[in-house]
């Protein structure tokens, strides 16, 4: 069976944590001929199994936004290329539901002036390896991701995001919010990328792990890597139970424990949800989380 | 008026830099082979089983990889380093019967003043061997043994808890400079600290490398028992050659029910020097260990202490600095492992490079699935003082139960000019105002550190912030 390495640190670490990349089979992932579909202002695309190369490309000056549904049993691999001209913005909404087997990536050439906004929520999934990585390479260019998650059973997922700041006073901003039940596993890398000539640029990532039950398995890598004087870069990582105070406090409320980590759980991911504008998207989202029941 | 100095490129490092000739027929050769190890336990009278201890080491060595991570070492040729040296005197429990070169070396240092005014005791190893050590009679009484490690080997009454103890922590397959100390090891401590005995005031061992193209393999060795305290300092530095030295010293603590360790280390290795250290922990119950660490020397360093929580409420505290220089890859940080209930860790680093200096924060917080309610807080601040330099962060979290809460913090940024500007309103010169911005940065980590090696540590960034404007 022929392995493959994915979602490589940028800097490699201490070789027992297991974090340095993750190796998977490749036969177990989307097989057979690559699609390329080209995704204008507004699409909604599908992917269900197989290959697929979408494009999402805005001209200078100009908005898109798309949505990308990934979903079905069956093994997929799936890469996403963003391009943001000058002046350009892009929105993409990508949605993992209860997926099979997946690998995707999504590469973003941000531009001067450019901004690039990334919406992606993990709901379950068996097996997914996911690499994000933004160029910021124009002066003021911006990158902002909301990532959600919601891991149960023995579902497992791998996130390697890059921030690559070129352009003089780039931005980023990574957020990263998510829930994990069962004997779930789940690693996130993010790594804000300050490069030489980079100056007056900012970048901040946060990672808020609710976890639920004892026996899963959270590995968090936030890296900053800096080679330029004047930039201003942050990450912070908050991960286990609720805060023991906040329980008392909705207790006193008279709302029941159960009750309690069930909506925080959710309030967790509605985080994300709020960041899709795309009603149908949100409605579809929603109607997954709730299980169909009405929210509130 | 006294006259300042404008324009420093480096620290000042005279205090550091004079050495004397070694006399090189004491040297054993360099590089690692059977026949060298053979010698050095001929050398040393060693006991069968670590004759046989060694030669395993040795081939663990030639059978392990260097790690893929950290920075490059390929300046550093074993095969050119001295394993061992022969020392020109035997251990003194007198600097009056310590030879003179070797004594005014530490004169020089201050460890004999140190010893007067300030400690408990103090050991001093020169190249591969202890010259020196004493402990106070009064702490001698109290039942702590302060003494070298081969010594102790040898007494029928420590014999068989080192042999128990030794590389235990750090076994010659952690990786492969573990290995190389496995086989070439040679002087280091021994304390020992009876049940309910807290010694007040520290010990402090001084390792000082004065042979070129050498390497120092010092083994420290720390037993507390149920309800003891020790303060423990380690110093070290060399003169600088244009060869490349090495350090590849290793450090157990075995920390027991209740106890308190606090171990601090200043390191100023000079900048030939590759600085791949190796220290653990093994915290009992109720017990903490206190690591306070500033590494300013070397060339290149490998250096992250590990603490293993190990026992019901166990504690461990980091506090650590690092200041990367022109021609420095400092790669430094922490491990803990939380593998007891309610068990608590809080790391809390500064970093600082410039001058092209390369300065690397890494570290890894494992909760393990037994460690239920267990919490830890990681804060790490870095300072780019230009933009010839490089500062990464690189921390990771490994999580394996629910009942656990941990913090993660991380910044990076330059000195704000709104603040020298400040500072300058108040008639301080540019460089005044950076060196205290500076010092203010560092100042967790200074207020840890022992009077006298806080101040050197103040000194040591004024002297490097200086001409730095510009």
């Amino acid at each position: 069976m022929e392995k493959i390495i994915l979602n490589k640190l940028p800097v490699p670490t201490f070789g027992w944590l297991k974090v340095n990349s993750a190796e998977r089979d490749a036969a177990a992932f989307g097989t057979g001929e690559e699609r390329e579909v080209l995704l204008a202002d507004g699409s909604r695309a599908e992917l269900s199994g197989g290959r697929s190369v979408f494009e999402v490309t805005a001209a200078e000056n100009e908005k898109t936004s798309a949505v990308i549904y990934i979903s079905g049993s069956e093994g997929k691999d799936l890469t996403t290329n963003v391009k943001a001209a000058a002046g350009a913005e892009v929105k993409l909404v990508q949605v993992y539901e209860n997926s099979g087997p997946a690998i995707g990536s999504v590469n973003a050439d941000i531009a001067e002036n450019a901004a690039f906004e990334l919406v992606q929520l993990y709901i379950g999934g068996k097996d997914t390896v996911s690499g994000i990585y933004a160029d910021l390479a124009g002066r003021n260019s911006c990158f902002k991701a909301d990532i959600g998650y919601l891991l149960d059973g023995d579902e497992k997922l791998d996130i390697n995001l890059v921030a690559s700041h070129a352009g003089k006073k780039s931005q980023s901003e990574i957020s990263v919010k998510g829930v994990m039940r069962g004997s779930s596993e789940k690693t996130f890398r993010g790594t804000i990328d300050f490069l030489n000539g980079s100056s007056g640029a900012k970048g901040a990532e946060n990672e808020e792990v609710l976890l639920l039950d004892e026996t899963v398995r959270n590995k968090t890598v936030p890296l900053i890597l800096c080679a330029e004087e004047d930039v201003e870069g942050s990450h912070g990582a908050s991960i286990g139970r609720i805060d023991e105070a906040q329980i008392f406090y909705m207790q006193s409320r008279g709302i029941p424990v159960d009750k309690i980590y069930e909506l925080t759980a959710r309030s967790r991911i509605a985080q994300v949800v709020s960041k899709i504008s795309d009603k149908d998207t949100a409605d579809r989202v929603n109607a997954i989380l709730t299980g169909g029941e009405e929210d509130g | 008026m006294k006259e300042e100095k404008t324009q420093v490129a480096d620290i000042d490092r005279s205090l550091y830099d004079f050495r004397y000739e070694e006399d090189e027929r004491d040297y054993l050769g360099s590089g690692i082979t059977a026949d060298i190890i053979k010698e050095i336990s001929d050398e040393k009278g060693d006991a069968d089983w670590m004759r046989e201890f060694r030669l395993k080491s040795m081939e663990i060595y030639n059978k392990t990889p260097m790690v893929e991570w950290g920075p490059s070492i390929e300046g550093l040729d074993i095969d050119n380093i001295v394993t061992y040296i022969r020392t020109k005197s035997r251990m003194n429990t007198d600097w009056n019967d310590v030879p003179d070169d070797i004594k005014n070396t530490f004169e020089k240092l201050g460890i004999p003043q140190a010893e007067r005014e300030s400690l408990a005791g103090v050991g001093a190893q020169y190249d591969s061997e202890l010259v020196y050590h004493n402990v106070r009679k009064e702490v001698a009484e109290s039942g702590v043994v302060y003494t070298d490690l081969e010594s102790a080997m040898h007494d029928e009454r420590y014999a068989e808890m080192i042999r128990t103890h030794f590389m235990k922590l750090v076994p010659p397959t952690d990786h492969k400079f573990a290995a190389l100390h496995g086989a070439v090891w040679s002087g280091g401590s021994f304390v020992y600290v009876p049940k309910g005995v807290r010694l007040e005031i520290p010990l402090q061992s001084y390792f000082r490398l004065n042979a070129k193209g050498a390497g120092q393999f010092e083994h420290t060795l720390i037993i507390l028992e149920e309800d003891s305290y020790l303060h423990f300092i380690e110093g070290c530095s060399a003169p600088k050659y244009y060869e490349a030295g090495l350090h590849a010293g290793c450090v157990e603590l075995y920390v027991g029910k209740n106890a308190t360790l606090r171990y601090s280390t200043i390191e100023n290795w000079s900048k030939n020097m590759y600085n791949l250290n190796t220290k653990r922990a093994l915290v009992d119950e109720g017990g903490k260990i206190e690591w306070v660490s500033g590494s300013f020397g070397s060339h290149v360093s490998y250096l992250y202490p590990m603490s293993i929580l190990n026992g019901r409420g166990a504690r461990a505290e980091f506090t650590g600095i690092t200041f990367a220089g022109e021609g420095q890859n400092l790669d430094t940080g922490a491990k803990i492992v939380h593998n007891a209930p309610d068990t608590s860790s809080y790391m809390n680093t500064k970093s600082i490079s410039k001058s092209g200096g390369i300065s690397t924060f890494r570290s890894a917080v494992t909760v393990n699935e037994k460690a239920a309610g267990s919490k830890s807080a990681v804060s790490c601040e870095s300072l780019m003082l230009d933009r010839i330099s490089r500062s990464d962060t690189i921390p990771v979290m490994d999580i394996r139960t629910d009942k656990a809460d941990v913090g993660h913090e991380a910044k990076i940024g330059r000195i704000s000019d709104e603040t020298v500007f400040y500072l300058m309103s108040r008639g301080l010169s540019e460089e005044e105002a950076k060196a205290m911005i500076v010092r203010g940065f560092a100042d967790n980590v200074s207020k840890e550190l022992p009077l006298e090696y806080a101040v050197e540590m103040n000194n040591l960034i004024g002297l490097e912030m200086k001409g730095s404007i510009g």
